[in-house]
């Protein structure tokens, strides 16, 4: 090995060791990219940096962050999500695990308004996390839950992940918007089996609501504490897909509906007042420079794997690979997984890719096919311990009391599931093909 | 040391209470924007533009404050097992490279953004907005007030460690779930 | 003799990665890069970064101009709000054919006022690419009259969407990538792109069906090959000759393959994706025309240097018409 290549081992090596002993993620990740890309390269890639860091803050798309962060704060202070949950949990009668089925309901539909993890998993977690532990869920299945939950807006249209893709494989935004479709409603589906398994093997990881609480409510009142509880959270729902759908608010825009209806539904509740906006402010503001500080930061760690010659690297493990198209399929799976370990998504896309794909075109693999594939990677990446951001993100908003260590076990089970599912995609192609099809996109 | 450490905290929460009006301001341009389009097909360029110039100070000046609150993340695995003594080492390494990360990226940006203010950098939109070097700005402006709050800690911990303060025993936890007495 | 000195250059680009035209394909970006290590039997060696790699779409300018790297792809109105007048470098609507544009550029003194104008700071340039005439856009609506547009809210960026804003269109700016869901759902009435091959490639056909075509608004585009100045002047006169070379041979071959995908692809989105392809009515099109000739002198006005180059622009202009109108025009009104 080159002495590029153990400076970029070191890298990683630094940037884990530092981190486990408690230094914050993003110092962590700046400190290794400095030090191993001075020593690399000397000062001169670090002229880039300016730049690079000017558009991580001037990136349009990210205004989701704030946007979505403000409601869901605005959510959890009004303490409307608190209701909700356990108005749910209620009439979900017995069955345990079923204010966790509520929060990939949760997911899905957030996933169906934005396409940035950050902003999802931020949001899901402010709103259920609380309520989950207070109502005696395990720490890491509740952690587990929301942090795949939140990850499936990577993969459920409108998605980052997707239009970046669209432009590097040449397939319309469109196209592969229709394809990702069914695979994120599968990923769900497989997380809804995966908690009511769970919840009869372990109910006491994900309690139902006592019996004696359930049956203080009657069946009349339950229903109108449904109607009370669920509706303002379906209401932004309704304001923020409904915009996206009606044709009033393009993808990002839309969630600024959904803060403006969280505004309003404190003023509905009586409970809008200038002390509740501050805190509001206040939480919105530091859970989203916690976000950013991580993207930014990141900044000196990638710039600095590219400039010692990380994609290179990269470059010449493929060239070593035994021939065919599955074997070149199976390499690339393998290879986003572990760069997913200590890359953000859209370095991985620009090391990876752009080799790969002259390749796969002449095999005449399915593009579309072969997006969604990426895509449902990276989104596994999000999720895998010890680098997945989405983790990091939850541990930036967890209450006091719930660990990394509750987080990354937590995790685990869902990476599984999610391999499950790209080995399921894997077999039948048709489940990413057949929608766009049948639309035309 | 304890006045330096209380002086650059009140900058450093001024500013962020700076930051936190921007946030407000952002969710209702955002809003305003969507709405007078949808209903009335108006949208100045201008309007357009500063939606995203909103995010830079949120994101930038947001930093000292998150490390302020103790809300950036960190991983617990073996901190949390440590001792006061170790903590407040551990917690002091953090903050001298926080400084010095800080101070590089302060360093490194103030040439960029006198490139732009020497260009008279603005939106090459027509009707966008002007001086973009002060949207650059904030680059500076943002880790500058972050090596401040590095330095302010650094100092807290040495006091710390020297048995000048007493340990911090919300350390490991954030605190996005303050107390209003706190925000305001 | 030629000189034995190599350099290893980084270009950035203001495109994505995999963009045909913009960054691979015949005559782009990376065929330049290409080209000119072949030329130079290895002694000039450009390593090419889409968009976003090392620094993002549109910071190019500035970091060429610091020195950071060496040159950049894209397009000079990208760099208006630090100098108006580039807007001229690329298009402007109602401006000149390819042709008019390239002969002005070559042979009218363009090219010598780009170089005069951005040796002020410490860059030259040169084009690089050309992606023929862009189109008007795609509308969900047809348009019938000036009326129609009142009201209509459109997805287009730079000096056309000033100009049609003063007809009452709401001009959006929305990222690439929100384009296609926005106009599906009708957040936007209408979107400007690029031409048949490249529209097509985004998918807009399957979100509005009236493709409104001859793009008055960017009657051609240059690609720009941006290089610091200092890095050019310690070129050998050899390297450099190699470098414009192939730049202008990217500008005939990028244009003649635009032409030719665009044609392949205006057939396919007529007779396959039921597209209704047709110039913008003479009503519209002669109102533009008015609001477009108040804004450019406007903006000449504001700004010495871009009245200058306004100046030779349109002097060529009126030239090239009166020529075009006697030699190409006759000729193609044969089709
Ligand atoms: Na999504
Ligand atoms: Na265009």
């Amino acid at each position: 090995m080159s002495g590029n290549e153990w400076l970029i081992i070191g890298m990683i090596g630094g940037f884990l060791g530092m981190m486990m002993i408690g230094i914050p993620v993003a110092i962590s990740l700046a400190v290794s990219g400095f030090v191993a890309g001075y020593l690399g390269f000397g000062p001169m890639l670090f002229n880039l940096m300016p730049a690079r860091l000017y558009g991580v803050v001037t990136n349009y798309t990210l205004m989701a962050v704030p946007l979505f962060v403000f409601m869901g704060v605005m959510l959890e202070k009004s303490r409307v999500a608190e209701n909700m949950l356990e108005t749910i949990g209620k009439a979900m009668g017995g069955v345990n695990g079923g204010m966790g089925l509520a929060i990939i309901l949760v997911g899905v539909l957030m996933g169906a308004s934005t396409g940035i993890v950050g902003a999802t998993v931020v949001t899901v977690g402010l709103l259920t996390l609380p309520s989950l532990l207070r109502r005696g869920y395990a720490p890491s299945v509740a952690c587990g839950t929301i942090c795949a939950s939140g990850t499936l807006g990577q993969i459920i249209p409108p998605s980052l992940v997707l239009i970046l893709l669209s432009d590097i494989v040449g397939e319309s935004v469109g196209t592969l918007f229709a394809a990702a479709f069914i695979p994120g409603l599968v990923l769900a589906v497989i997380y809804v089996a995966y908690l009511l398994i769970l919840g009869k093997i372990k109910p006491e990881w994900m309690p139902a609501i006592p019996a004696e609480e359930r049956a203080e409510v009657t069946g009349k009142q339950l229903a109108k504490d449904l109607l009370r509880d669920v509706c303002p959270p379906l209401f932004l729902v309704v304001a923020v897909l409904g915009s996206i759908v009606g044709g009033v608010a393009a993808p990002t825009e839309a969630a600024s509906m959904g803060a403006l209806g969280a505004l309003a539904i404190a003023l509905a509740f009586k409970r809008l007042n200038w002390k509740l906006v501050k805190e509001a402010l206040h939480g919105t503001l530091t859970i989203s420079a916690m976000v950013f500080f991580i993207l930014l930061c990141a900044q000196p760690f990638s710039l600095a794997f590219r400039g010692l010659g990380g994609d290179q690297m990269v470059h010449h493990m493929f060239e070593m690979l035994p021939g065919g198209e599955l074997g070149a399929l199976l390499f690339l799976m393998a290879l986003l997984f572990v760069l997913g370990f200590f890359l953000e998504w859209i370095e991985i896309s620009y090391i990876a890719l752009p080799m790969f794909l002259p390749v796969f075109m002449n095999y005449g693999t399915d593009m579309v096919w072969l997006s969604i594939l990426v895509a449902m990677n990276l989104q596994m990446s999000f999720l895998t311990p010890p680098f997945g951001w989405a983790l990091f993100f939850l541990k930036g908003v967890a209450p006091p009391g719930v660990t990394t260590r509750d987080i990354y076990v937590g995790a685990l089970p869902f990476v599984l599931l999610q391999f499950a599912a790209v080995v399921v995609l894997f077999q039948f192609p048709s489940l990413v093909t057949w929608l766009p099809e049948a639309i035309g996109w | 040391m304890k006045t330096a450490i209380n002086a650059i905290e009140w900058l450093v929460e001024a500013m962020g209470g700076l930051a936190r009006l921007v946030v407000l301001a952002l969710v209702l341009l955002v809003a305003t924007d969507v709405i007078l389009r949808y209903l009335f097909s108006i949208g100045p360029v201008a309007m357009q533009e500063l939606e995203w110039h909103l995010i830079s100070p949120i994101a930038l000046i947001g930093l000292s404050y998150t490390m302020k609150h103790r809300a950036d993340v960190r991983v617990d695995f073996l901190y949390e097992r440590f001792n006061w003594r170790l903590k407040a080492f551990v917690d002091l390494v953090a903050a001298l490279l926080t400084l010095s990360v800080a101070v590089i990226i302060t360093y490194l940006s103030l040439a960029y953004v006198q490139q732009s203010f020497r260009m008279g950098e603005g939106s090459p939109d027509p009707g966008g907005l002007p001086m973009r070097y002060l949207l650059k700005a904030f680059i500076p402006l943002g880790f500058g007030l972050l090596s401040l709050q590095g330095l302010a800690e650094s100092l807290r911990s040495l006091l710390v460690l020297c048995g000048k303060l007493p340990p911090d025993t919300s350390n490991e936890t954030t605190d996005q779930t303050s107390t209003a007495e706190e925000v305001a | 003799a030629a000189s034995q000195e190599t350099f290893n250059f980084k270009m950035t680009n203001a495109y994505p990665p995999g963009a045909p035209f913009y960054v691979q394909g015949p005559g782009s970006p990376m065929d330049f890069c290409e080209k000119v290590k072949v030329m130079s039997g290895g002694r000039i060696n450009i390593q090419h970064f889409a968009a976003g790699e090392l620094i993002p779409a549109m910071e190019g300018f500035n970091a060429v101009a610091a020195g950071t790297v060496e040159m950049n792809a894209a397009n000079a109105y990208f760099w208006a709000g630090q100098i108006p007048a580039a807007q001229y470098f690329t298009t402007v609507p109602f401006g000149m054919s390819t042709q008019g544009m390239n002969a002005w550029l070559y042979h009218g003194g363009g090219l010598e006022l780009w170089h005069e104008i951005y040796a002020e700071h410490g860059l030259i340039a040169f084009p690089m690419g050309n992606t023929g005439v862009q189109m008007t856009g795609w509308f969900r609506e047809p348009l019938e009259s000036v009326d129609d547009l009142k009201g209509l809210k459109m997805r287009i960026p730079g000096l056309a969407g000033k100009v049609y804003s003063e007809l009452g269109v709401n001009p959006v700016l929305l990222p690439g990538g929100e384009i296609f869901p926005a106009l599906e759902r009708g957040v936007i009435d209408a979107a400007e792109f690029v031409g048949p091959y490249q529209d097509r490639r985004l998918g807009l056909h399957k979100a509005a069906k009236y493709y409104y075509t001859t793009g008055w608004g960017e009657p051609t585009n240059v690609t720009e090959l941006l290089i610091n100045k200092n890095v050019w002047d310690s070129l050998p006169a050899d390297q450099q000759a190699i470098i414009k070379a192939a730049a202008a041979a990217c500008v005939t071959e990028s244009f003649s393959w635009c032409e030719a995908v665009n044609a392949d692809a205006m057939t396919d989105l007529v007779e396959n994706e039921g597209v209704i392809a047709q110039p913008l009515p003479a009503s519209i099109v002669s109102r533009l025309q008015e609001v477009t000739a108040d804004t450019l002198e406007t903006m000449a006005a504001a700004d010495p240097l871009t009245g200058k180059v306004h100046k030779s622009f349109m002097e060529f202009r009126k030239k090239h018409a009166s020529w075009a109108a006697l030699s190409e025009k006759p000729f193609l009104n044969l089709f």
